[in-house]
């Protein structure tokens, strides 16, 4: 199979729960040999999702693909697909090496005592666990169990391993360490990683692709930079965080907002007006300064987070709507500022994304 | 920690301990120590004198009825713990771990408790006119034309005692198992499902392993309350079936103190040996 042949398809999956609708109508073809990212904040159908092409549920209406085949009759545990669970859910009463060996003792398929230890031993020592072999569960720590249940789902050499939340249990550190090895492993062994989560950073890291989730449906799919750099509708762009959002009203090519109006050269189908700036593209000017790059809109300067890299200015306008500006520090030191006082914020009109209802031009 | 607070912390245990202690040594360990000691006591007709002897130890060990009866109450014992067993894990099973809703299994388990709500001999009782020759289910079967003549075996026998026992004690059996079974992640069971597991292999090597915890509980439930019955093999065998608690009441009935404290000092060890037996298949400080 070449990368671009699809590993899995989802043809029209729709999933309620009395009356909420998780999952609408999803059409979804994943890459082979991939790492998908699924963003999507809480509520959104991510987990019902990964339950349905799991096999732990079954869609009220679709089909799903997987490997060429119609699976969305195939029982869980005839599916060969891998599942990581936010919680682990490591076996309590077995070994470390036991947890492991599950799938390959009571699976379908017969293996021979040699070749489980020797594939069980090889997963150990992937993940880096060799030495605890004869632990229990509740005597290693939270990453430990997160490499135990990836090494569970692994030894049994699936095409596709869904991630549930997998680092949601892990401290800040350790998430970290585990998004570069997470990427690691899939490189090695030729699968295709579904990992779900409801941190933006995360999915744009971790994904080759991210596919937005929204109210049960995928409204955007692609690239981390193509997501990043132009999301699609405003509720993409609302999702990644890293936009300010401007209600307004668009007309004949013209945004009206409370910075003013502002011609707009292009703009993207939205349900409603909304202009969009990049954190990272506001910039902060004194009250009295004549030469902005584009609209101005009076903010009150309300307080400021140390990122580290950069440094996040918050500010408040005169609508009561707070307003993030990101300064990265390779770019100098931030200008002096009083918690207070206000200022002006600019952009370049060019580095704007507008949604409208209305197409211009 | 230096000596003084050692010392100290040991006193405070101690005085913590103390009420607990003088407890149980007054109302479990004196009278326990003097059953030990009556029962070597030496018996007459009408009399008992606390002159040492063996003879009410050899009398119980030289007596068909008496060992009889130590026999009689170990199988019966076996037989309903097995049944109790084999009729609640599934029922445990169901509520615990099949029903959905927290509701409705917590409905289901006060179902089981409902018998409770009469007093224990009308629960016994009751068995009679159900089991009975002219009983409710000899009645039925002869209507449905299954049987010509009554089924005799069903009431004063010792398959009597055990529908009874089974009956009451089952419920026991259910509720640590359902507890247990309710305890258990369910994603552990998708995950194993996820691995390609099947429902036997899931329910032997995950559930089944998860949930003996609850089963041993329910087996020293049932054990300690099966051991020590006389009344429902008394009221529903009509004195056929002798167990070591009917010797004891008989015993106790005649003023024998003697031979009722050896039948007592037999059931005390005999409940000993099986409580502990019980604790050696799971450690259940790690339960809790």
């Amino acid at each position: 199979m070449t990368r671009s042949d699809p590993i899995f398809r989802l043809d029209g999956i729709t999933r309620s729960y009395g009356p909420l609708v998780a999952l609408d109508h999803i059409d979804f073809t994943a890459e082979n040999n991939s790492y998908i990212a699924l963003l999507g904040p809480s509520g959104s159908g991510k987990t019902s999702l990964l339950r349905v092409i799991a096999g732990f549920e079954k869609p009220d209406s679709g089909r799903i693909w997987f490997q060429g085949r119609d699976i969305t009759d195939l029982p869980a545990h005839e599916r060969g697909i891998g599942f990581v669970f936010q919680n682990f859910a490591l076996f309590p009463h077995l070994t470390i090496f036991e947890n492991i060996a599950f799938g390959l003792r009571n699976g379908p398929v017969k293996v021979t005592e040699a070749e489980i230890t020797e594939r069980v031993r090889a997963n150990i020592e992937m993940v880096g666990l060799s030495g605890l072999e004869d632990r229990s569960p509740d005597q290693i720590s939270g990453g430990q169990k997160q490499r135990v249940a990836l090494a569970r789902s692994l030894v049994m050499q699936p095409k596709l391993v869904l991630l549930d939340e997998p680092l949601g249990a892990l401290d800040a550190n350790l998430r970290e360490r585990m998004q570069t090895e997470l990427r690691a492993i899939r490189e090695r062994l030729n699968v295709t990683f579904l990992h779900v989560t409801g941190s933006e950073t995360e999915a744009l890291a971790m994904g080759d692709k991210v596919a937005v989730l929204d109210q049960g449906r995928i409204i955007q799919y692609g690239t981390p930079d193509e997501i990043y750099d132009s999301p699609n509708s405003s509720d993409v762009a609302l999702f990644l965080n890293r936009y300010n959002l401007f209600d307004g009203k668009l007309q004949n090519g013209t945004f009206r907002g409370s910075f003013g109006a502002v011609s707009v050269p292009a703009v993207r189908a939205n349900e409603r007006d909304v202009y969009a700036v990049r954190y990272d593209r506001t910039q902060i000017f004194d009250t009295e300064t004549a030469a902005l790059p584009g609209p101005a809109l009076p903010a009150r300067f309300l307080a400021s987070e140390y990122l580290g890299s950069s440094i996040i200015f918050l500010f408040e306008t005169a609508d009561h709507k707070t307003v993030e500006v990101d300064h990265h520090l390779s770019f100098g030191e931030p200008r002096e500022m009083t918690v207070g006082q206000d200022y002006i914020l600019s952009w370049d009109p060019e580095q704007a994304i507008v949604f409208g209802k209305e197409m211009a031009r | 920690m230096s000596a003084p607070s050692t010392n100290r912390q040991k006193s405070h245990s101690f005085q913590l301990l103390a009420p607990g202690v003088v407890w149980m040594i007054l109302f479990l360990v004196a009278p326990i120590m003097m059953i030990v000691y009556v029962s070597f006591w030496t018996q007459t007709t009408f009399a008992i004198n606390p002159t040492l002897t063996l003879d009410s130890w050899r009398n119980f060990f030289s007596s068909d009825a008496y060992v009889g009866a130590l026999w009689t109450t170990i199988r019966l014992w076996l037989i309903v713990l097995t049944l109790t067993f084999l009729i609640g894990y599934p029922a445990a099973l169901f509520v615990g771990l099949l029903v959905k809703s927290k509701t409705v299994a917590t409905v289901l388990l006060v179902l089981c408790v409902i018998p409770f709500w009469t007093s224990f001999l009308i629960r016994v009782l009751a068995w009679r006119p159900m089991l009975g020759r002219e009983g409710a289910i000899n009645i039925l079967l002869q209507k449905a034309g299954l049987i010509d003549s009554p089924i005799e075996v069903l009431l004063f026998s010792e398959l009597s005692v055990i529908i009874g026992m089974t009956q009451i004690y089952v419920v026991f059996m259910v509720g640590p198992i359902a507890f247990m079974l309710g305890r258990i992640d369910r994603n552990i069971i998708e995950a194993a499902r996820d691995l390609g597991a099947g429902f036997g292999r899931i329910f032997w090597k995950i559930i089944f392993p998860l949930s003996l915890p609850g089963v041993v509980v329910g087996a020293i439930f049932v054990s300690v309350m099966v051991l020590g019955e006389f009344a429902t093999s008394g009221a529903l065998s009509g004195r056929k079936v002798n167990l070591l608690g009917n010797i004891i009441v008989t015993q106790v009935g005649t003023l024998k103190w003697a031979m009722a404290s050896v039948a007592g000092v037999v059931l005390t060890i005999l409940l000993g040996i099986v409580v502990a037996g019980f604790l050696r298949i799971v450690d259940l400080k790690r339960e809790i």
